[in-house]
């Protein structure tokens, strides 16, 4: 739309050439229409001044104005003196097409007389109109719509109204075309600005720092994102153009950022730069700048225009995952075992110098190589099996127990390998790491240390037998009775017993079950009359050769005197831990249906050892009870002391 | 069935293999308690495989070890014979010989050695029994 600085100024009527001088009043209703024409701005305007000069000049009360629509039919756009019912009867009627040319206007004088359907008189004659005239308007060279006047009565038009006629319509047709120009001129102005201000929006607000460089690389313009970054104040152009961003290069960085964008201006091509900035708080960032080279509508360089990305924390983030894996892989490589790392597919991924080192292979041999290259032939299949299964286990597995298994190497040698297996899962996919132990060493010091420990066992019993054997010949010149000799031989022989059971056991903890079956089952007979029960209990050494001492004693005092010295007697051995602080565990000996009980008239050596051996070395609490029913014998003692070594 | 034999080691002729002198005497004073007859001790292989060759003999109680040699040859020798070997070790059941007669473990009491005594040789009664029923 034009300004009110635009608005045209009234001008003088132009003089009308090759025609007669007209009446002052046709000159003056032309030289108004002109006007008025020249200073309309909207196509009212331009209507009622078309209507005004068509009524002045034509002498006709009725008039109106038809233009053809967007789909092509003539529609009217202003009247005067018409009824609603007679534009209604008449709409659309045309007698041109759009854009038809050259039109010629029509007069007619009578409607009576023409060619016009019966419908179309009717219509006209029910509106009281008799004469009519169609004057085309012409925009551009072609018919765009018409003018028409109305009489009551028939008109013959003069060959000067007609002239006035066309005249009037030429400049109707002039003006109309102006207006409308004007019209789709601000239009466009206006959706270019729209689209303008929507651009420079977007630009502002979005997410990413962009800039744009005049051709010496100078800020034009800093996007909101990047004036915050580098504290630039928010007053446009002016600000940004007074601020030096090369100031904000890290000094280490800004030698060569400055030649390679010097470069991209100059050659006024693309360009991708990192380096350091300080933003606003003082901090260094890494920015990644794109530049594109801007060029004018005309082909003109102007500049650059670029979009910064901060990558501080991507870089951080790569770098920290680098360290990462350098220092797994520095793990990896001194760790003392054979390190074996392979994906679920089972080709080997990593290997440390141990694992080289212990399979005999290169490492780029076992890179990329199955991991099945590293077992024995007839296990591979199976080994495969065994690997696909726990892949397809989705969750994670921590496999506890280290397994022994036969290892390959390279020359087809083989040898025992304890092998600890954790999934890892990493970005790619879970990888199994393989920690492999050459245990050929172990195991030879293990079958070694057997070795000597049985020897030592068959030493030390050797010995007790000559023990024996001294006993044996020393008891019989010195007269002691058979029974004394078979007390001896008996308790030599308990010892023994649990010396043997203990050396089965490594002289580690032997469980109560065993010490107990192993200590009473010297009475075969009567195996079926001594019932034995009590939760598992281990007991260390110590422990085990004093319980097996004292059911020894309880043992051969129940053949001689007690619950076996009969046909009837059995013996109850139970046992059971008692919660409390310390736990502590209760063990019962009781005799059943041997003969009445006395009391012994002194203590002999057999309880003074039960005693002695539970309580002292137990720390127990022993009760010895001589009822005529049955002997009983009922130790407590703290659980802790028994697994004590 | 057999006739209940209240004595049945009595005047069984045992060979004992053994070289520690204390242990060779303390099994033949246990052995004549039983009322056995004792062939040695001898303390050498040698002299073991000696008498095993073709001494009357009726069983065998055998130390594993003898100065550093395995008793292994006469074992053999008195299985060939059908002769019932005891072995009295130190070992015991872990021990390394293999051996798939009776073990005693050392030391063993008068009562161990006489119940092994009578099972070793009760049955090979029993298996020289089943020939002779083949053999009728």
């Amino acid at each position: 739309m034009p300004t009110k600085a635009t608005r045209r100024a009234p001008i003088t009527p132009p003089r009308p050439l090759g025609l007669a001088p007209r009446k002052p009043d046709e000159v003056a209703a032309l030289y108004e229409l002109t006007d008025r024409l020249y200073r309309a701005e909207t196509p009212s305007d331009v209507y009622s001044a078309a209507l005004d000069a068509i009524e002045n000049a034509l002498s006709c009360d009725r008039a109106s104005i038809l233009l053809f629509d967007e789909a092509g039919v003539m529609r009217f756009v202003a009247w005067r003196g018409l009824s609603d019912a007679y534009r209604a009867a008449v709409d659309g009627h045309s007698p041109w097409k759009r854009g038809e040319r050259p039109p010629q206007p029509i007069f007619v004088s009578d409607i009576a007389a023409t060619d016009e359907s019966d419908e179309i008189k009717r219509a006209i004659l029910s509106e009281d109109i008799v004469g009519l005239a169609f004057i085309p308007l012409v925009a551009r060279g072609g018919v765009v719509g018409k003018f028409m006047t109305y009489y009551d009565h028939a008109h013959a038009f003069t060959a000067r109204e007609i002239e006035l006629a066309v005249t009037i319509a030429r400049q109707v047709g002039f003006s109309l075309e102006r207006t409308q120009a004007d019209q789709a001129r601000a239009a466009a102005e206006e959706a270019l600005r729209d689209s303008e201000e929507r651009f420079r929006l977007m630009l502002e607000n979005a997410p990413a720092m962009i800039w744009m460089s005049d051709t010496e690389g100078g800020c034009l313009h800093l996007n909101r994102r990047l004036r915050e970054f580098w504290g630039v104040p928010d007053n446009g152009i002016d600000g940004a153009s007074a601020f030096d961003w090369t100031r904000t290069i890290h000094p280490d960085d800004a030698p060569d950022l400055l030649a390679r964008m010097g470069d991209a201006l100059a050659r006024r091509a693309p360009t991708q730069v990192r380096a350091r900035y300080r933003n606003a708080r003082g901090d260094y960032r890494v920015l990644v700048t794109d530049a594109e080279p801007r060029f004018g509508e005309t082909g003109e360089f102007l500049g650059v225009i670029g979009v910064n990305t901060d990558v501080t924390e991507r870089e951080e983030a790569e770098r920290a995952l680098r360290e990462s894996e350098e220092r797994f892989r520095l793990a990896v490589e001194a760790a003392p075992s054979g390190m074996v790392i392979s994906d679920e597919e089972g080709t080997i991924t990593l290997v440390n110098e141990q694992a080289e080192r212990l399979f005999g292979y290169e490492r780029h041999e076992l890179v990329g190589a199955s991991i099945e290259l590293l077992v024995p032939a007839p296990s591979r299949a199976a080994h495969a099996d065994m690997r696909e299964g726990q892949g397809g286990e989705r969750r994670k597995r921590i496999m506890g127990a280290d397994r022994v298994v036969t290892a390959r190497r390279k020359d087809g040698t083989e040898f025992p390998a304890e092998i600890g297996l954790s999934p890892i899962l990493s970005a790619t996919g879970r990888l199994w790491l393989a920690a492999v132990v050459d245990i050929s060493e172990r195991r030879r010091a293990d079958a070694q240390r057997d070795l000597l420990l049985a020897e030592l066992n068959h030493r030390v019993k050797n010995t007790l037998a000559v023990v024996q054997g001294i006993a044996h010949q020393t008891f019989k010149g010195g007269g002691a009775t058979p029974a004394a000799r078979a007390a001896f031989e008996g308790r030599l022989h308990a010892l023994a017993l649990a010396h043997s059971m203990l050396t089965r056991t490594n002289w580690s903890h032997a469980p109560l079950t065993q010490v107990a079956g192993d200590a009473l089952g010297t009475a075969a007979v009567a195996r079926h009359r001594i019932a034995i029960s009590g939760p598992t209990l281990l007991l260390a050494p110590k422990a085990a050769l004093g319980v097996t001492m004292a059911l020894h004693e309880l043992l051969t005092n129940a053949i001689k005197y007690g619950a076996l010295s009969n046909d009837q007697g059995t013996i109850e051995l139970k046992w059971e831990l008692v919660e409390g602080s310390p736990a502590r565990f209760r063990l019962e000996w009781r005799e059943r249906g041997g003969p009445p009980v006395t009391p012994p008239a002194r203590r002999g050596f057999g309880s003074r050892l039960i005693t002695r051996i539970l309580a002292d070395d137990l720390d127990g609490d022993v009760q010895l009870g001589f009822e005529p029913d049955g002997v009983s014998c009922t130790m407590t003692a703290p659980v802790a002391r028994l697994a004590e070594a | 069935m057999e006739t209940p034999d209240m004595d049945p080691l009595d005047g069984k002729r045992i060979l004992v293999v053994e070289d520690e002198a204390v242990i060779a005497a303390m099994i033949e004073d246990m052995l004549e308690d039983l009322g056995a007859v004792v062939v040695g001790p001898v303390n050498t292989v040698a002299r073991g495989l000696a008498l095993a060759g073709d001494a009357a003999i009726d069983a065998a109680v055998l130390d594993v070890n003898l100065r550093g040699e395995r008793v292994d040859p006469v074992a053999r020798l008195l299985a060939r014979r059908g002769v019932p070997v005891v072995i009295a070790s130190g070992y015991g059941e872990s021990g390394e010989f293999e051996h798939d007669g009776a073990v005693l473990t050392k030391p063993f009491t008068l009562a161990d050695l006489g119940r092994v005594l009578e099972s070793a040789l009760r049955d090979a009664g029993d298996q020289s029994g089943g020939r002779l029923v083949t053999q009728t």
